[in-house]
């Protein structure tokens, strides 16, 4: 192990210290802070994340297209996937920050710590898209779930707020358990906690139980961290409970950044031509979830009638397609790296768009959750019904939106696979994006042809206007033209 | 037959880890208060911790030391926002029974 400390090393994390040293700064300047408005912090927020994403993109392109480089005594990495995915969560974090002040406002639970506890979550989400080391993958997730336990606690008063932070915190407790417990006995097996030193030693280990058992707990761990069905339970509730900016920074930073963990973990240290495979391979129990994830995750989205649980099950669905993808990357599919990071951009914009139309939809007092609430939105507010619908449409997976791509690529990866091993989950897969369909178009129906109840105001606010705006025309743009984003990594 | 007793190797450490973290893991999954289920999560982390610092020592490896040290540090700082998280429930309800928790089960 190389333990040298090189100063430039420090250049390469750019965007990692310019987001946490904006958290901390957010959190002296909470302390410091004089004036009556609180949610006036985001300037702050927004500012330290998007210069966060500026310095990763100008470090992208500072590193060539093959280039994977080791860093700080082999705990991270470089290379162009971290690059693209941490602009991706500086980025979440800028529209999810931006979504907060109104939001706070209109239903009363304006704290100034938000902020700093939100960049502090993403600098964990920095750390996971660098991680190179077990140590700092269990690290970055800490860091991050525990910021967004906090949020999600945020509006202490409510009920409903406390106890999905119940839930999310003990379900998340409970699965960092198992993760360092399967960390553990990797390291057992393997003798190294490096994940890059790993993905040799694992395949000629004299311990072949340890590498078994360790992948199991692994499979588990990040089955509850993505909310994968049979560990999806606490999801809905959680999704439900938490204010509405922070549902969305759950559903899209956190899973992605859980996904970014897996393609290091399983893509890495626990890939290659034996560890995966035969009966005993991690690669065998996560079909079987991915399968399970997709297929559950939309057939109880199909029941519910509030607007925030049926998104947290799309998620989870969205979930299992994630999870052919990580299958697909352990099982050797080349073109599966670029296939995820593009279905994690294409379902983050999404996600953010869709969340950004619900705490539109909802003001003070009130926050429209039910489908009945939104019965003939589009005569009252044609814009946000027409951003809803986009979003739903590539949610779907309905070309021409990001989504349609994002889930053609995935399942072209699984189809990549030798003897086409995933087909089957392929067949899964594509026949519940038809089911989806049906849900996602149960809501589209109730704003365009339903009679409205009762006209209402919405949150004014430009910023949620700016991010109702601009995901649509993400989605649009990625769904026309998709090569550019493919060939990103 | 006496050896198992009184030859005590690396074996006998990772078997009373495995032990401890099934305990943890039974804990979390029947107890309904908060707080053991809390306890219960500390356990297997502490099972965990253990099979790292066995693991460490059987490789002489000091990553594994680092390891554990981490972990360490993180429960402290997680049980700090569950402990919070707790005591804000029950200032709410006067419980923190989480079969109790059904506001938001439809």
């Amino acid at each position: 192990m190389n333990l040298n400390f090189d100063p430039k090393d420090l250049g390469y994390l750019a965007p990692y210290l310019i987001m946490t040293v904006s958290g901390l700064l957010l959190v002296l300047a909470e302390a410091f802070y004089k004036g009556k408005d609180r949610t006036a912090l985001v300037g702050l927020a927004v500012a330290g994340s998007v210069a966060s994403a500026i310095a990763s993109i100008i470090l992208y392109t500072q590193v060539g297209p093959n280039v994977s480089q080791q860093i700080m005594g082999e705990m991270l990495m470089y290379d162009r996937t971290s690059y693209v995915l941490s602009a991706l969560f500086a980025l979440t974090t800028a529209v999810a920050a931006l979504m907060s002040p109104s939001h706070q406002r209109e239903h009363q639970w304006v704290i100034g710590e938000y902020y700093g506890t939100m960049l502090m979550a993403a600098s964990g989400m920095i750390m996971l898209a660098h991680a190179a080391n077990l140590v700092t993958v269990f690290l970055g997730i800490e860091t991050m779930s525990i910021g967004v336990y906090v949020m999600t606690a945020m509006r202490r008063t409510s009920r409903r707020g406390n106890e999905a932070a119940m839930k999310y915190f003990l379900i998340g407790a409970f699965a960092t358990g198992f993760l360092v417990y399967g960390m553990a006995l990797l390291y057992g097996a393997a003798g190294t906690t490096s994940i890059v030193a790993m993905r040799g030693t694992l395949a000629s280990t004299a311990n072949p139980g340890l590498v078994i058992a360790g992948g199991f707990l692994l499979v588990v761990a990040f089955g509850f961290k993505v909310a994968a069905v049979p560990f999806h339970m606490w999801a809905p509730d959680a999704y439900e409970g938490a204010p509405t900016p922070v549902t969305a920074f759950m559903a899209a930073a956190v899973k992605a950044a859980a996904i970014a963990a897996m393609i290091r973990v399983f893509g890495v240290a626990l890939g290659g031509d034996v560890v995966p495979f035969g009966a005993l391979g991690w690669a065998s129990p996560l079909v079987v979830i991915a399968a399970i994830t997709i297929t559950i995750g939309n057939i109880s989205a199909v029941r519910q009638d509030n607007i925030k649980r049926m998104l947290a099950y799309s998620s989870i669905s969205h979930a299992g397609v994630l999870l052919t993808g990580i299958c697909a990357l352990g099982l050797g599919s080349i073109t599966a790296n670029p296939a995820i990071v593009y279905y994690l951009i294409a379902y983050n914009v999404t996600t953010m768009g869709a969340f950004a139309v619900v705490a539109y939809v909802g003001s003070r007092g009130r926050e429209r959750l039910l489908v009945d609430d939104w019965a003939g939105l589009a005569g009252q507010h044609p814009a946000a019904a027409l951003a809803m619908t986009i979003c739903l449409l590539s949610l779907g997976g309905m070309p021409p939106t990001g989504g349609f791509f994002g889930k053609f690529y995935i399942f072209k990866a699984a189809m990549d696979v030798n003897d086409g091993q995933l087909l089957w989950l392929v067949l899964v897969g594509v026949v519940n994006s038809a089911i989806s369909i049906y849900y996602y178009l149960r809501i589209v129906t109730a704003m365009y042809f339903r009679e409205a109840n009762q006209p209402f105001t919405p949150t004014r606010s430009g910023a949620l206007v700016f991010v109702m705006a601009m995901c649509p025309v993400l989605i649009l743009e990625m769904g026309i033209m998709p090569g550019w984003w493919l060939k990103l990594v | 037959m006496n050896d198992i007793f009184w030859n005590v190797g690396y074996p006998h450490y990772l078997v009373l880890a495995a032990i401890l973290f099934l305990i943890g893991t039974v804990g979390v999954l029947v107890r309904r208060n908060a707080l053991i289920i809390l306890m219960s999560v500390e356990l297997m982390l502490n099972a965990a911790n253990m099979t790292v610092l066995i693991f460490a020592r059987m490789w002489g490896d000091l990553s594994g030391h680092t390891f554990a040290l981490m972990v360490i540090a993180v429960a402290a700082a997680e049980a700090a926002v569950g402990l919070a998280i707790v005591v804000a429930v029950f200032r709410g309800r006067r419980n923190v029974d989480v079969d109790r928790l059904t506001t938001l089960r439809h």
